[in-house]
């Protein structure tokens, strides 16, 4: 709440809505009373502040005055269109008063978790923070560029050749150079998946390691994969993934916070809304 | 030189004459006998010993990374919440995989993970709104702060907004734009920082901290994204420079004395990219400097080149790799092309102008300044990106959220004028599905992207993810295309694209190896091409295109040239089409025919994808409608690369 009070936007907004029910209408202002558009110290060095913050040194004596000089117009122009009451009725206005309240909703719900809470929620969620699974694997490639017409049958005799083979043996040979390469070490099958494509990835997601599979399909040719090492991944420690937990976690308070700041907010109003024009027209004639 | 397409017998024993079985399996009909092969293939593999070592220590990027440099969020100034709903932290989410919800209310999910993003919302635009209410006599001087003006006056405070909004989104400010460095100003710098912070994760998704420095004198832009290498610490240090004095300039000179600053006073390190200068009215690619109508001098070419490795050369806002007047002989040249004024249209593009607004004509006329300057000012890398006002990286041609949340995807989004002015109008139909930025990284972290962007060791797509190599060097041989290993080749024998050749050995010409992987799940290749720039001995600046690689065994004539066109197989009612023609993969090396040492060169990559539906055929499927006759209904997206430049 003192980080929205601090907001010279929404002090202007307080300011603006007293001027505007001290006066309703510029028009019906006197001009015999003129306002008092104070500058305070604190004021100028918050505007030298934004300048210093913008170039990394403070503003020289002409730059300062110029800042001044801006504010006042701003404040100026500011007050008096509030007065006119430009504001009313203006989406802009609305909304960005809307985001700060979210804002606001946002700043109150994040106080520093325990960790007993980020446990907790990292206990119950464990989907979001599970490591990925890591394979290793290389594959013999059989390019359907290249093979336009034999891919089959070279398949077939690949296949054959593989049966017999073992590990040791580097039967990337066999097949044709792969533009990304012919090993893939501890890779995610995210990764995979954007590499060969999701269908060769979920294949290859089932297949036992420690000898040739295949072929698997993919939209470039064939493959033969030989997974080595396949590393399932697991729920870490806490201590491990504290700041995605903390992210998580304070997102999902966020969301929570917005949601009952804005049911307790919306109690407080009895809401009617009323049919579209072209319903209320069709519900006359029902009648 | 040589092609690789879809292959008789014997052009294939030749392609494939580095593979030990490929060759011996091809050059056999359908009835070789199983058992013989068998026993050749033991025989030459089995002594061979295990692949895990080949690939242990390499430090060379080994793919690509693909992301968005270019995304607005709802905090593109406070006006720009009003379309779009989503923030920073959602633009990372979505970028990341998650299905979120968009402003417009549907559910939106990118078909697979990018792999970094950039969150850039404008620098400008916080303090607007009051200002404009106050009524400031500079903005009311302006046909648009007029007419916003008088809207609020008379009530209609909604419709100027909304049209404050759409015209910020797509950066049409008008002159006398409010300064910022306010309180607001500042927690949304704070925030960005912040969404960026949380989102990345080293190693696996990359949270680039940045923001768009919206250049728009006089309606022509000039945009640039600045990104940061370094973490919120140091960002944070600074608040963004904006184009409105007394606190910023529009002058992108400005903005490099500001980077400067930024580099030395917090120890970060930071660069620039420009982009749309297809909406720049000739003033993105200067030999006229247009804030003082001098020459561009070597202090601006020093600049230039220092901070802004990297262009934007295709996005929402159409492609800006060439045109068709100055490439009146490349048939692939008139793509995406939004030549109807600047960026507000509020003035009419004139031939003249477009030299100095694309990409290639930028390159060509860059190797001359660098011959009058000593410093070549246009000597960038290319991405691609979105320039998405929506939260969401989505330029699928068949998951496109379009430019701004009113563009989100709707059944009159197509027939709605993006752009309208009295001078021209821009139809919602002609916005692009592009693009990304690839990126070759070694690996996927902040440090590792930027420094590789720095290098320039990057390429544009308009959208799918083909992966591309492009090496240059003076001893690639034909044999190097079917290499094991072709990227460690290509860093043995040359240097990556966005590199440099000079030091021409005598009698010799540089060589290429190139090489293009189709995208996973997208459509496959219809060629590959080099296109070469120089500026001749009587010092005009020439192009010349060079199919290097085509599918389907078509000729390329001796002019390096391939005339027959790929064919089409999208079935536009259906929005479909199929991968029965066009290549999934080619490779292949080159070598400039037409070399002469004693000429300043570049050479980049263009690679070509067979026609697909273009998101407009998707949205008439999908929401069962009838696109009027004018509107394109198929594309042929592309990847180009970085050049690499010969230098005497």
């Amino acid at each position: 709440m003192i980080a929205l009070l601090r907001e010279p936007l929404l002090q202007f907004l307080a300011l603006g809505a007293m001027l505007f029910a001290l006066y309703g209408f510029v028009g019906k202002r006197s001009a015999d009373a003129p306002e008092k558009i104070v500058v305070s110290a604190s004021r100028i060095a918050n505007l030298g502040d934004g300048f210093a913050r913008t170039w990394r040194r403070p503003p020289s004596g002409q730059e300062l005055q110029g800042l001044i000089e801006d504010y006042i117009r701003d404040e100026v122009f500011y007050r008096e269109g509030r007065a006119a009451g430009l504001d009313r009725d203006d989406v802009i206005i609305r909304r960005r008063v809307r985001q700060k309240m979210e804002f606001l909703a946002e700043d109150m719900s994040v106080p520093e978790p325990s960790d007993e809470q980020l446990a907790a929620y990292l206990a119950s969620n464990p989907q979001l923070f599970r490591t990925e699974d890591q394979l290793t694997f290389h594959h013999v490639f059989l390019s359907a560029t290249r093979r336009a017409n034999t891919i089959e049958s070279d398949s077939k005799q690949v296949a054959g050749v593989l049966a017999r083979a073992d590990a040791a043996v580097d039967a990337t040979l066999l097949g044709d150079p792969f533009l990304l390469g012919e090993e893939f070490r501890g890779i995610s099958p995210n990764k995979v998946t954007s590499i060969f494509g999701e269908d060769f990835s979920r294949r290859i997601a089932a297949t036992e390691t420690g000898r040739w599979q295949g072929p698997v399909s993919s939209g470039f040719g064939q493959h033969f994969v030989f997974i080595s090492e396949r590393v399932s991944g697991s729920l870490p420690l806490l201590d491990a993934v504290r700041p995605a937990v903390r992210r998580e976690w304070a997102n999902a308070r966020r969301l929570e916070a917005e949601q009952k700041l804005y049911a307790s907010l919306r109690e407080r109003y009895e809401i009617v809304v009323e049919a579209p024009p072209s319903k209320a027209a069709s519900a006359e004639v029902d009648r | 030189m040589f092609r690789l397409s879809s292959i008789s017998g014997a052009a294939l024993a030749a392609v494939c004459a580095a593979s030990v079985f490929a060759p011996t399996v091809a050059a056999q009909n359908a009835t070789t006998d199983i058992g013989t092969l068998d026993k050749e293939a033991a025989d030459k593999a089995f002594p061979i010993k295990p692949p895990y070592s080949p690939y242990a220590g390499r430090n060379f990027p080994t793919r690509p990374y693909f992301g968005d440099t270019h995304t607005h969020t709802s905090y593109s100034m406070d006006a720009g919440a009003f379309g779009a709903r989503l923030g920073p932290k959602d633009a990372y989410r979505f970028a990341k995989g998650e299905e979120v919800i968009a402003s417009s209310g549907q559910r939106a999910k990118l078909s697979r993970p990018l792999d970094f993003m950039v969150v850039t919302d404008h620098s400008d635009g916080m303090g607007f709104f009051p200002q404009l209410i106050g009524g400031d006599p500079g903005l009311l001087a302006t046909p648009q702060g007029r007419k916003w003006y008088d809207e609020i006056n008379s009530g209609k405070g909604a419709q100027a907004a909304i049209d404050i909004v759409t015209s910020f989104g797509k950066g049409q400010m008008p002159k006398g734009f409010p300064t910022p460095g306010t309180p607001a100003y500042r927690s949304a710098w704070r925030e960005t920082i912040k969404a960026a912070e949380e989102a990345n994760e080293p190693g696996r998704f990359t949270a680039f901290i940045g923001y768009e420095w919206t250049s728009n004198a006089g309606g022509n832009n000039l945009h640039r994204n600045i990104i940061w290498r370094d973490n919120g610490a140091k960002a944070s240090l600074v608040e963004p420079f904006t184009t409105l004095p007394p606190l910023g300039s529009p002058n992108p000179r400005d903005l490099w004395k500001w980077m400067a600053m930024c580099e030395e006073k917090t120890g970060a390190e930071i660069l620039a990219l420009a982009h749309n200068g297809n909406l720049s009215n000739g003033r993105m690619f200067p030999i006229i400097e247009s804030f003082n109508g001098k020459r561009i001098d070597r202090e601006y070419a020093e600049n230039r080149t220092r901070w802004e490795p990297l262009y934007e050369a295709t996005q929402i806002k159409g492609d800006g790799e060439t045109h068709p007047f100055l490439s009146p002989n490349d048939e692939f040249a008139n793509f995406e092309r939004w030549d109807k004024g600047n960026l507000d249209l509020t003035e009419v593009k004139k031939p003249e102008m477009l030299e100095f607004e694309y990409v290639r004509s930028a390159l060509k006329n860059g190797l001359k300044m660098e011959a009058e300057l000593g410093v070549n000012p246009y000597k960038f890398g290319l991405v691609g990106s979105t320039d998405a006002h929506t939260g969401l990286a989505a330029v699928e041609e068949d998951n496109f959220f379009g430019k701004t949340s009113s563009s989100e995807p709707s059944a009159d989004r197509a027939m709605h004028p993006f752009v309208k002015t009295d001078k021209a109008v821009i139809m919602g139909w002609e916005t692009t599905a592009s693009g990304y930025a690839a990126v070759w990284a070694t690996e996927n972290t902040r440090e590792a992207i930027f420094d590789a962007m720095k290098r320039r060791e990057t390429y544009a797509t308009t959208g799918p993810r083909m992966a591309v190599r492009f090496f240059g060097g003076w001893d690639f041989e034909a044999a190097d295309a079917n290499n094991r290993t072709p990227a460690r080749i290509g860093y043995t024998k040359g240097v990556p694209m966005g590199g440099d050749l000079n030091n021409a050995p005598q009698g010799k010409s540089p060589t290429f190896l190139v090489a293009a992987l189709k995208d996973p799940i997208g459509a496959n290749l219809d060629r590959i091409q080099v296109i070469k720039g120089w500026v001749g001995k009587d010092g005009q600046t020439q192009e010349r295109i060079y199919d290097v690689a085509v599918s389907g065994g078509r000729k390329i004539d001796a002019d390096g040239r391939s005339r027959t066109a790929v064919g089409s197989t999208v079935d536009i009612a259906n929005a479909t089409w199929t991968n029965t023609i066009g290549a999934g993969e080619m490779i292949t090396v080159w070598k400039d025919p037409d070399f002469d040492p004693a000429l300043r060169a570049f050479y980049y990559v263009r690679v070509i994808e067979i026609p697909t539906p273009r998101w407009t055929a998707y949205d008439a499927k999908y929401f069962g409608i009838k696109m009027p006759a004018e509107v394109t209904m198929t594309t042929t997206e592309r990847a180009y690369t970085s050049p690499i430049w010969y230098t005497p």
